[in-house]
């Protein structure tokens, strides 16, 4: 009776392990092929859309935990879900990488732009501003305060359009677009400040 | 050397009895800082104390 026992035991352990067997090169191959399909697309998912990375990484993470300890199971049950995930991140980096690079073809062309025109717009203000401060009074249409803070916007505009540059220069032209257009607007309402009329 | 001209930079027309001091007084509220705008309209301008109705000066 006891012979008989372990026998049906070590036969039950032979067909576990051969299962198991069975279940690790598909479990294997299932968190190889997910960190594939992810390492495809991985670095423009991490630049434009790092959370919803993050939440693949996590569960590809806990698949290969899985498969480390063996558990063969729990990893050919959580493959599909994850694969499927995969799949709509690949397809939703791969939409917002589309609008970045259209995004980023306008702004270069407004910064095209904006690099022909802020300059002047900053050496006019500078020149006023320059004579102004050298004159004994100021004119009838220009405040002290007004004065002043003229004087405070065309610091910020330098300011800004240098880090506008520098964002160019870093291949960041959305950005750059967006500062230049910040000193732009800051130009104009210096212009008016000072008494004279903003370009059209 | 002819100035670049800036779309920033300010115009003015000249207009009947108008002198260049008083045009700074108008723009700079200091008469004294007339040479400034004699300076930027050098390729206009020969004399300070020579200014036509009619021209447009700029006023930088």
């Amino acid at each position: 009776m006891l012979k008989k026992s372990l026998f049906i035991t070590a036969v039950a352990m032979l067909a576990l392990a051969a299962g198991c067997a069975n279940q690790k090169g598909p479990a294997t191959k299932a968190v190889g092929d997910a960190e594939a399909a992810l390492a495809a697309f991985k670095d423009d998912a991490a630049r434009l859309l790092p959370g919803d990375l993050s939440g693949v990484e996590t569960t590809l993470t806990g698949l290969k935990d899985s498969l480390a300890k063996g558990d063969y199971k729990a990893v050919l049950a959580a493959a599909p879900e994850l694969s499927t995930r995969i799949a709509a991140l690949r397809d939703a980096t791969a939409a917002k990488k589309a609008e970045w690079e259209a995004a980023t073809a306008a702004a270069k062309e407004k910064w095209t732009g904006f690099a022909a025109d802020l300059p002047k717009m900053v050496d006019a203000i500078q020149s006023r501003v320059d004579i102004l401060g050298k004159a004994r009074r100021l004119p009838r249409n220009v405040s002290k305060e007004a004065f002043d803070n003229a004087k405070a916007g065309l610091d910020w505009m330098k300011s800004q359009w240098a880090e506008a540059n520098d964002a160019f220069n870093k291949g960041d032209a959305i950005d750059a677009a967006s500062k230049a257009q910040a000193v732009k607007d800051k130009g104009n309402e210096v212009l008016k400040l000072l008494g004279l009329a903003p370009s059209a | 050397m002819a100035t670049e001209e800036n779309p920033y930079t300010q115009h003015y027309f000249v207009q009947k009895g108008d002198t260049l001091s008083k045009i700074a007084r108008e723009f700079y509220g200091d008469p004294m800082l007339y040479p400034k705008i004699f300076e930027a309209n050098r390729d206009i301008l020969k004399d300070p104390d020579r200014i036509k109705p009619g021209q447009k000066l700029r006023i930088p």
